[in-house]
């Protein structure tokens, strides 16, 4: 029999096997399908008679090598003979890979873990880097307390510009929009009890003292908490983190705290903006459909909200703004070697900075409730 | 002589800075090409631009036969390349990044693609203990074999290799220059090398292209180091290639 790659002649105690064509990469499927061909009887010696090949490669070369190991695993010998000059070194490189690798491949002996020490082991690890990052946001904030410097003051400015001035708009929009929302939801359940005006108080005071300031904190966690983690990550794979501390600068003071103190001075104000929004977003619908005048909602909203609520928002402002930095510039630096763990560590950074601002708000409506604010 | 690679009155241009002018380098069949020239000659422009990865202001290259277009696909499974820094995708392991020309290139089962890749990666002087690593995980002189061992992978016919021997240590370096030598004679390639290891360029290149003057200047080791032209006697005048030159003694060339 015969095809593009190999003519078998069977001899009696012998197979030939004349190899020949174009044994290159690109063929590779159909060369093991050819050599799936050489079915010798036990005891026939193959001889792979490689004078009419035209052109080899080491793709090719290993083919023709795998069969005749496959062939002397099943306790069939096979030789390899007639081989050009220029194509004999092509399976030369394979033996020698393979006489490489057969040093190598000494048995790894598999450890099995047991679940349990595998958990507990895992466990740990979270515990003990939990701890440690606490410890690394104490020790920046610590650096930056107690040095302060003048270019601390400068980068805290223009974080302050980044992350609170151009995020004015986007915040106000969505709370403008979040105020339309509650004052429809509201007003739908209030008419019921003919209570209409209190759509008012309900806007008012949950844009004061929950919505706004959560909005506000959310957006900036997704727009400033990804900048931030993306940001220091990619300077600590280029090293420039590495860089600074050589030159004498500490990256907590120059990179952490100005971040940090940024937030904590914008997000305040962002929060004022939002809860502008908000209501204003409430006043649309109130006086638009519900036929409450400016007069009126104004007068409502002087009633029924008073700087408590507004202040309660507010104060939550600043904490938010600390988790969110400080959750986002701790996994930014922790980027070590890959592109792939800069992204995994900046989704890190945006989810557990919303998280963490969730849980806070959960455990401030907990405490004011208790104060009785 | 086949010429493999033909550039033809190339001009790159960046604003009002001339990097080529009307630069033509023809790159013979089976030939270790060295590529040098100062900082800012566009050694770096010139093999970007035959890979097509950068747009040329004129000129045409031709590669293979083929006619390389910018962003367009050239003759990619006949061509490897070394990047300086070796371009490991980071997100890979070892084993997936060399594997993963030959599965981009060829519906080879998994098993055959595997046993390649690791043959690829042996051939380079890699342990096969390396292949489950990430390349963060490996040092700079891996890394350059691994990516070696990747540009190797879909049986090239040309390999581009930039500063292969860069931050390297000596050992390492000379380790690398006989591996190159070694995959030269012995898998017919044609090799473009951008190079300023002085010892790379006199032990194991068979020409020597130099960028000046925007332009080019070609020829085998003993022209070069014949020329007249002022760069070229300081490139290679300087004690650490006098060095070099003399340490090779000029075995390969001057027979």
């Amino acid at each position: 029999m015969s095809n593009a790659f190999l003519s078998i002649e069977n001899q009696p105690g012998r197979l030939i096997v004349n190899v020949k064509g174009h044994w290159i990469f690109d063929q590779v499927l159909a060369l093991e399908d050819a050599t799936a061909l050489v079915l010798p009887e036990a005891g026939q010696l193959v001889t792979f008679q490689c004078a009419g090949l035209e052109d080899i490669d080491i793709a090719g070369a290993w083919v023709l090598y795998d069969r005749s190991e496959q062939l002397s695993e099943l306790g069939i010998k096979s030789e390899l003979t007639g081989f050009k000059a220029g194509h004999f070194k092509f399976l030369q490189h394979v033996i020698d890979a393979a006489a490489i690798r057969e040093y190598e491949q000494t048995p790894v002996s598999p450890q099995r873990v047991k679940v349990l020490r595998r958990t507990v082991e895992k466990l740990g690890r979270t515990t003990a880097t939990s701890i440690e990052d606490l410890g690394t946001i104490a020790r920046s904030i610590l650096d930056g307390v107690r040095r302060p410097s003048l270019i601390m003051v400068g980068e805290t400015i223009k974080q302050v510009y980044f992350t609170g001035v151009q995020a004015i708009p986007v915040v106000m929009v969505i709370t403008f929009l979040i105020g339309i929302v509650t004052a429809h939801q509201a007003a739908g359940q209030l008419e019921k009890f003919g209570a209409t005006v209190l759509v008012v108080d309900l806007v008012s005071i949950s844009i004061t003292r929950e919505m706004g300031v959560l909005l506000a904190a959310i957006m900036v966690a997704g727009r400033s908490g990804s900048a931030f983690a993306a940001a220091l990550g990619v300077m600590k794979l280029n090293e420039e983190v590495d860089a600074m501390r050589v030159m004498g600068l500490n990256p907590n003071q120059v990179l952490v705290i100005p971040r940090i103190l940024g937030l904590v001075i914008a997000l305040p104000i962002l929060t004022i903006f939002a809860d502008i929004a908000g209501i204003a977003g409430g006043a649309l619908i109130a006086m638009g459909s519900m036929g409450i005048s400016g007069l009126q909602f104004v007068e409502r909203v002087a009633y029924s909200t008073d700087l408590a609520d507004f202040y309660v928002g507010l104060s939550k402002a600043p904490v938010f703004a600390l988790l969110i930095a400080m959750v986002a510039t701790l996994r930014g630096l922790q980027v070590k070697s890959s592109a792939e763990e800069l992204g995994l560590k900046t989704t890190m950074a945006v989810v557990q900075s919303i998280f963490m601002i969730i849980v806070a708000d959960a455990f401030f409506a907990t405490l004011f409730t208790r104060m009785g604010i | 002589m086949d010429i493999i690679i033909s550039v033809d009155k190339l001009v790159n241009r960046f604003g009002s800075q001339v990097v080529h002018d009307q630069l033509c380098l023809d790159v013979r069949r089976d030939e270790i090409l060295g590529v040098v020239g100062g900082s800012g000659s566009g050694k770096s422009v010139l093999m970007r631009s035959i890979l097509g990865l950068q747009r040329p202001n004129s000129g045409t290259i031709t590669v293979l036969g083929q006619k390389i277009k910018y962003h367009q696909p050239g003759p990619s499974r006949c061509w490897g390349v070394l990047f300086q820094g070796g371009a490991l995708l980071s997100g890979l392991t070892v084993q997936e990044n060399v594997e993963l020309p030959i599965a981009l290139h060829s519906n080879m089962p998994v098993e055959t693609r595997h046993e390649l890749a690791s043959l690829k990666l042996l051939m380079t002087g890699l342990s096969l203990s390396v292949a489950d690593k990430y390349p963060s995980e490996l040092s700079g002189g891996m890394r350059k074999r691994v990516s070696l061992a990747r540009a190797l992978a879909l049986e090239p016919r040309i390999l581009f290799l930039d500063e292969p021997t860069a931050g390297l240590d000596p050992i390492a370096a000379t380790e690398f220059d006989e591996l190159i030598t070694y995959l030269h004679d012995n898998l017919d390639l044609t090799i473009m090398m951008i190079t300023h290891d002085v010892d790379s360029l006199f032990g194991i290149c068979d020409r020597i292209a130099v960028l000046v003057d925007r332009s080019v200047v070609v020829g085998s080791v003993a022209e070069i180091l014949d020329s007249e032209h002022p760069w070229i006697k300081s490139y290679f005048g300087v004690p650490r290639a006098q060095r070099a030159r003399h340490a090779v003694g000029g075995t390969k060339h001057q027979q």
